[in-house]
């Protein structure tokens, strides 16, 4: 059978706390290495900063604490994945960027309630491909799953 | 269908045109009888009616007819002018700019037949003289409609004397009349190929209606022109009709000798030594307009803002290359690519910003007709003055600057300005002297607004605070009269004895405070009993660059805007004051409450002996805020942090520093009302 665009999707797949994840190519914009951070007083914690993306601030999430695993000292191998959802750009760090996937939209299964640890509304499926589990992200949802976080705080507060 | 162009256009022209009758119209409610008034509404009546009609707004073109009619009958002497027919005047011209609304699109439901009516009736009691059905076309003016018997402009001394200059170089003076075709869609298109043809062939000096008139399309079907040429009359002639939708030139030669020979030879002898100078086209010239996207603007803004980082980054790299290698070739060389680099720069980033900037007129102008109705709604006589219009400031300032405006306005009308048999009482005119005026004072813009009315009582408002429990009466006594006029500002605090249709519910003067301070700008008040009130606004000239204070926080820099920073001090620990669970410090016998900065912003704690403590002032508080280290004054480019980051109440944006990295922005008024939440908690 031939595959045609509309049946693949291709994703840059990353390595976060030993797991494969992967995020659609299209919202990508580019990867950095990592670069000073400026820390910003008064923000959720799993946002580092802000950074200065040839003359553009650019805040920065932590995936890590984002997904609330355990956090890891910053290696050579970190990178900063400049997401572009909507109008918003912004970056997330990650433990190292892989390579970039054609993955068939076929193979693509719901997700579980919880993977390892990361709640699955952050999740746009899994994929098990060449005996590899791909974890899809869906990258607005990590954007403003945060909002509702900060409103659920608000409220116990 | 009209492309949105040639909508954009007429409805530039339109608002421009209702300014034009606007104004007019107050000034005729004074002097009934001036010619130049009833001639300028006249010709903007005119001129509306002939654009409607041909864009096909049927009400807006029959309203413009009567109008024109009107003050047609008004010219002849035929009708009086009186108040009853400014009420009538002004009412069809808001349906004029409610109809307005047909041509952006919006839905109108408007009944033009009550203010039509009460037009014919002015017209029906002169001499009923036959009137033209609204809707034809406008005709061309008589005088283009027939160029044989073309009036021309007379020439003034100054354009004679250019002439006769030229003449002795070689030129000659042609008058063009230029005549578009009826039917011409893109007038001010037309204007501008015949400018560009003309330009080529020689100088035009002078341009009637004016160039930018032309160039908006102000015009009839005609207009004129004189140019400078060294080319013969028909070879001009000729190469303007080849231009389409020219349907006739005239060329006549302009003779200056014949008018006045003994001027002609007097500036004959004077020009000479300019003979002697490269001749070239003489030195005055028409002035050129292009009109520009504002985003285009925005965009070269922004450029100038990466030029300025990139500027302070040489700066910097300059230094470090002087303290390495001296007074090296080099290193002099690098310092003086920095300097010039630094002056282009700052050049640059000021004529951008000077064409980013409009007249405070925008605004300004649709104040004397809002003061007419207020006043005369209240049963008030005002004598309106406005200074300063041609006062330019960053066209994002003005679109913010309105509304506060207006609702200052409107309180010195309503609750400035007392009756005009009050004022009689105490010996001041019938006519309250409200005053709005704009200039520029160092980088800022004040505007002013001062009335002569009663002035505010300290303590009314004093009494009023106690009465809505913000302090006890020993508190409020004790408030210098600054203070108390500072709590005006405050939320939800209205001295008005009454709640008037106009102001005084309570709300507003907040809201002009905030509105004035999210723009960087600072309002203040000064009254005296009985003798006025006067409100004074500074503005920044523009909103992308600001002066700020560069401090560090930890290893982190942050800027403090300098507007609002009073001064900086070096204290001891130990002159800090426990009041309560919070901090304070004494400056010249004031208490002020004091924020940690790094620990307010959860960054830990410095136990040194000696503090940095920059004293910050948002108009309504002061407050000393501890940081780190101070680094200096520095220009800064404001960066938004972006959509997703949201407002964070402390901070109002980022900026690139030299080195590359990002420095935070304090929110002045942020800090300083956090300050104020301490201090109650």
């Amino acid at each position: 059978m031939v595959k045609t665009a509309n049946d693949e999707m291709q994703a840059v797949v990353f390595q976060l706390n030993e797991q494969t994840y992967g995020i659609d190519i299209n919202s990508v914009l580019e990867i950095i290495r990592m670069e000073e951070i400026t820390e910003i007083p008064r923000t959720p914690d799993f946002i580092e900063g802000v950074i200065n993306l040839r003359g553009s601030v650019v805040a920065v999430l932590d995936l890590r604490k984002r997904f609330g695993l355990p956090a890891r000292e910053i290696t050579a191998h970190s990178r900063i994945i400049i997401v572009q959802v909507g109008d918003i750009t912004f970056g997330m760090i990650v433990d190292a960027v892989q390579e970039v996937l054609r993955i068939a939209k076929d193979i693509i299964e719901p997700a579980p309630a919880m993977v390892n640890g990361v709640d699955a509304a952050y999740i746009h499926g899994i994929a098990l491909q060449a005996e590899r589990l791909i974890i899809l992200l869906n990258q607005s949802r990590i954007l403003y799953q945060h909002e509702t976080d900060q409103l659920a705080n608000l409220n116990v507060s | 269908m009209f492309s949105d162009i040639e909508i954009g256009v007429f409805i530039d022209e339109l608002e421009e045109k209702l300014q034009v009758i606007d104004e007019n119209l107050l000034i005729l409610e004074r002097e009934p009888a001036n010619q130049k008034v009833l001639q300028e509404i006249f010709r903007a009546a005119h001129t509306i009616k002939g654009s409607a009609g041909i864009m096909g707004y049927e009400k807006m073109a029959s309203l413009t007819h009567e109008i024109e009619s009107l003050f047609d009958k008004i010219r002849e002497n035929e009708v009086q002018v009186d108040s009853e027919m400014i009420n009538v005047l002004f009412d069809a011209l808001d349906a004029l700019n409610t109809l307005k609304g047909e041509v952006t699109g919006e839905k109108v439901d408007i009944n033009i037949d009550e203010v039509l009516a009460n037009l014919k009736a002015y017209l029906g009691a002169a001499s009923s003289a036959p009137t033209s059905p609204p809707l034809t076309p406008p005709a061309a003016p008589p005088a283009a409609s027939d160029p044989a018997q073309h009036q021309w402009q007379p020439l003034d001394d100054v354009l004679e004397t250019v002439i006769r200059e030229a003449e002795v170089k070689g030129f000659v003076a042609y008058q063009i009349l230029v005549q578009l075709d009826a039917g011409t869609q893109m007038k001010s298109v037309r204007a501008f190929l015949i400018f560009e043809t003309l330009e080529q062939m020689g100088e035009i000096i002078r341009s009637s209606p004016a160039a930018e008139e032309l160039q908006e399309g102000n015009f009839d079907l005609s207009f004129e022109l004189i140019i400078l040429s060294k080319e013969d009359a028909d070879q001009v002639h000729n190469t303007l009709m080849t231009i389409a939708e020219v349907s006739d030139v005239q060329v006549q030669l302009v003779t200056t000798l014949q008018s006045a020979p003994e001027q002609a030879e007097t500036a004959a002898t004077t020009a000479s030594p300019a003979k002697a100078s490269d001749s070239g086209p003489p030195p005055v010239k028409t002035v050129k307009t292009v009109r520009v996207d504002v985003q285009k603007l925005d965009n070269l803004m922004n450029l100038v803002g990466e030029l300025v980082i990139d500027r302070t980054r040489l700066n910097r790299f300059a230094e470090i290359f002087e303290s390495k290698y001296g007074s090296d070739d080099l290193a002099e060389s690098i310092n003086e690519i920095s300097n010039h680099l630094g002056q282009v720069t700052g050049d640059l980033q000021e004529e951008i910003m000077k064409a980013r900037m409009l007249p405070i007129a925008q605004i300004f102008n649709r104040f004397p007709r809002m003061v007419r109705d207020t006043a005369q709604k209240m049963g008030k006589e005002i004598d309106f003055i406005v200074e300063g219009k041609e006062t330019e400031l960053d066209r994002n300032v003005i679109e913010v600057i309105g509304d506060p405006l207006i609702h200052l306005i409107r309180n010195s009308i309503d609750h400035g300005i007392e009756s005009p048999a009050d004022r009689e009482k105490q010996g001041k005119p019938r006519a309250g002297k409200l005053l709005l005026k704009a200039s520029y004072h160092e980088s800022h813009i004040v505007i002013t607004i001062a009335d002569d009315g009663k002035g505010i009582d300290p303590n009314i408002i004093r009494q009023k605070a106690v009465d809505n429990g913000l302090y006890d009466y020993d508190t409020a006594a004790r408030l210098s009269e600054r203070e108390v006029l500072d709590l005006i500002f405050a939320a939800g605090f209205s001295t008005a004895k009454e709640v008037s249709d106009l102001s005084g519910r309570g709300v507003g003067m907040d809201v002009v405070r905030t509105a004035i301070e999210q723009i960087n700008g600072m309002v203040e008040m000064e009254s005296k009993v009985g003798q006025g009130t006067t409100i004074t606004i500074r503005l920044p000239l523009t909103l992308a660059i600001i002066r700020s204070l560069m401090v560090t926080l930890g290893d982190q820099v942050y800027a403090l805007p300098l507007a609002n920073v009073q001064e900086t001090l070096r204290i001891d620990a130990d002159e800090i004051r426990q009041i309560g669970t919070s901090e304070a410090i004494v400056v010249r016998e004031r208490i002020l409450p004091l924020l940690r900065l790094s620990e307010h912003f959860g960054m830990g704690s410095s136990q040194a002996d000696k503090l940095f403590v920059v004293i910050v002032a948002s108009v309504e508080k002061r407050v000393a805020v501890v940081v780190d280290n101070l680094l200096g004054e520095q220009e800064i480019v404001i960066k938004s942090l972006g959509e997703y980051l949201g407002d964070i109440p402390v901070l109002s944006g980022a900026t690139i520093l030299g080195d590359g990295r990002v420095a935070l922005i304090i929110d002045s008024r942020g800090i300083t009302q956090e300050a104020g939440i301490i201090d109650e908690g």
